[in-house]
């Protein structure tokens, strides 16, 4: 009667020739084909328009592609939901903050899919949810109204309401954005744990910075798959360039104000703000040396100095 | 003095008038909670005024009215959806658009055919002349109503707050948004009976919005809406005898009364607590 989640199973999420058009005709995505299986993190880049979110979509089952077809562990995305395979960390501002409900009442609706038909949590699911809250160190805020915590910890309730669902498969939509550093850090630990006992996480992200940092394997979306890998063999300048387009900014420091130049130049690429470069005793680098010549002679002579 | 305050009950049509506003106000205010958080405010209204042709219908094939309104309430929710998706116009126009139709349809068909059925029973209410076999009706939506909320008031909740959950537990967010609609739908024709379709969309808002100022927890927030919609259809209907005025006005500005009261009062949400939390901010600034 009750959903099966046997944890020893190992699942793969498909997306085979997932084409999605919209009412008006236009296509959002066309062919998008990669494959998971588990353990495993991996990133959905792209700039906003790509398609990214579509397929994310799509991936959830929110949207029906008009070609193609989404599998996990080799069944349909409802039937994988309805065995709560499937557990959605949705984007903060897809969250209605001011809702009546609390940070107890929102990791129990994890729990739903275990539930019987009147919603009514069993002593397994209260187990279970005050669990989550106290691996995401939220148990002291169970009875807080949602609205009331601050971006990191609105981010770890949801977080904890995944894990109350007990997917294999967690979907994540920008969990960085509004999240403190500190809140990051314990975020990809946790997801690195969740990876090492064989979950599939997927990110959607368009927090360039962060991907190398904690994802295995990446997704790279422009209207299609760019490219799908290990993330040391697709997050190329080339294809970064190719998926962000005009979007992207370029820091190449091989002209910089940056000391001891020996051609060995380093390049930064930022899809937000520009970034502030600092070089190793501290000062600020500037990317171009035109009209900064005083500042590149003075520290050369500092350095002379030593 | 006491027996002047009982004098209401000693007529059957006013303990009628009574109970009947107190059970159809007790199913909007629960109702109401999930309007207000739904954000179907303005759906409300349109359902309310929508469902006026179908009872004119109705009456004039002498089928019964609560399933003339409902059906034609359906339709309008139907043709809002429809348009809606056909067209980049915004929500609020097409609301506009479809329920003044509906609306005008049932006051042309009114005066067309005026047998049987005045306007303004329609448009404001008449609690003290109903028939009996209309508060059949009525306790008949009334009690589906509240048996659907007890069952699945909590997957109702969730579809409200975070219907892509929902669909991640393998529940069905469209039959759950119908399941609410037609809640709405057949509260609406409940509601006409006590208020009019005029003031209907007060009765289906007023109380939620009310509880929200007063509570951060759902199941709180039935309570307290319930409670109100209880009350103050019981109290509208009572005061009416002494008003002599109408049923529905009473009950409203009842409700209006209480939500002002939580508007300027309610401990955390209300004008008075988030000033005090203003100054207190300030001062501890300063300090």
């Amino acid at each position: 009667m009750k959903p099966t989640n046997t944890p020893s199973a190992a699942l793969d999420v498909s997306v085979e020739d997932v084409t999605v058009t919209y009412n008006n005709g236009t296509v959002a995505i066309h062919d998008a084909t990669f494959r998971l299986s588990g353990g495993v993190i991996c990133a959905l880049v792209g700039v906003n328009g790509s398609g990214k979110s579509t397929l994310f979509k799509a991936i959830m089952g929110f949207l029906e592609p008009a070609k193609g077809r989404v599998r996990v562990g080799g069944e349909t995305i409802r039937v994988a939901q309805k065995r709560n395979w499937v557990a959605y960390v949705p984007q903060a501002e897809e969250v209605d903050w001011s809702f009546p409900v609390n940070v107890w009442d929102v990791v129990l609706m994890g729990r739903y899919g275990y539930m019987n038909f009147l919603r009514m949590a069993g002593a397994e699911d209260k187990r279970i949810a005050e669990e989550s809250l106290r691996r995401v160190q939220m148990w002291d805020f169970r009875d807080r109204q949602i609205g009331e915590l601050s971006g990191g910890q609105k981010k770890r309730v949801f977080l904890a309401r995944a894990l109350a669902q007990q997917g294999r498969v967690i979907l994540l939509d920008e969990p960085f954005t509004g999240v403190d550093v500190k809140t990051e850090a314990a975020i990809i630990t946790l997801l690195r744990e969740l990876r090492d006992s064989g979950h599939i996480i997927l990110v959607s992200t368009h927090d360039l910075g962060s991907v190398p940092e904690f994802c295995d394997q990446a997704v790279i979306i422009n209207r299609t798959v760019l490219a799908f890998g290990s993330i040391a063999d697709v997050f190329t300048e080339a294809n970064l360039t190719r998926a962000f387009g005009g979007v992207l900014r370029h820091f190449r420091f091989d002209e910089s104000t940056v000391q001891k130049h020996d051609g060995r130049a380093v390049t930064v690429l930022s899809d937000e703000e520009r970034p502030l470069v600092f070089g190793k005793d501290g000062h600020l680098e500037f990317s171009q040396r035109t009209g900064r010549e005083a500042i590149v002679e003075s520290r050369s002579e500092g350095e002379d100095d030593q | 003095m006491i027996e002047s305050l009982v004098v209401p009950f000693q007529y059957d049509y006013m303990v009628k008038a009574m109970w009947v506003s107190a059970l159809i106000g007790g199913v909007c205010g629960l109702l109401s909670c999930f309007v207000t958080l739904k954000g179907w405010s303005l759906m409300g209204d349109a359902l309310s005024h929508a469902v006026v042709p179908g009872v004119t219908i109705a009456y004039l094939l002498g089928a019964p009215f609560a399933l003339g309104a409902f059906l034609s309430g359906l339709l309008a929710a139907v043709g809002m959806g429809f348009v809606k998706a056909r067209t980049s116009l915004r929500e609020d126009a097409v609301i506009g658009v479809v329920f003044t139709t509906f609306f005008a349809l049932g006051v042309l068909l009114i005066s067309l055919f005026p047998a049987g059925l005045s306007l303004r029973t329609i448009v404001f209410g008449n609690m003290l002349g109903i028939s009996d076999s209309d508060v059949f009706q009525l306790v008949i939506i009334s009690a589906m109503t509240l048996l659907v909320l007890a069952l699945k008031w909590k997957d109702l909740v969730l579809f409200c707050f975070d219907p892509n959950q929902a669909r991640t537990l393998g529940l069905n967010p469209t039959i759950l948004h119908f399941t609410l609609l037609t809640l709405l739908a057949a509260t609406a024709v409940a509601s006409m009976q006590t208020v009019g379709a005029c003031l209907v969309v007060a009765t289906l808002v007023t109380p939620g919005a009310t509880a929200y100022l007063l509570t951060d927890r759902f199941n709180r927030m039935l309570g307290i809406a319930g409670a109100i919609g209880v009350s103050t259809g019981f109290l509208g209907a009572y005061a009416s005898y002494y008003l002599d005025g109408s049923t529905g006005g009473c009950i409203v500005v009842l409700q209006t009364l209480l939500f002002l009261v939580a508007f300027v009062l309610a401990p955390r949400h209300g004008l008075l607590a988030s000033r005090t939390k203003r100054r207190l901010a300030l001062a501890g600034g300063a300090a």
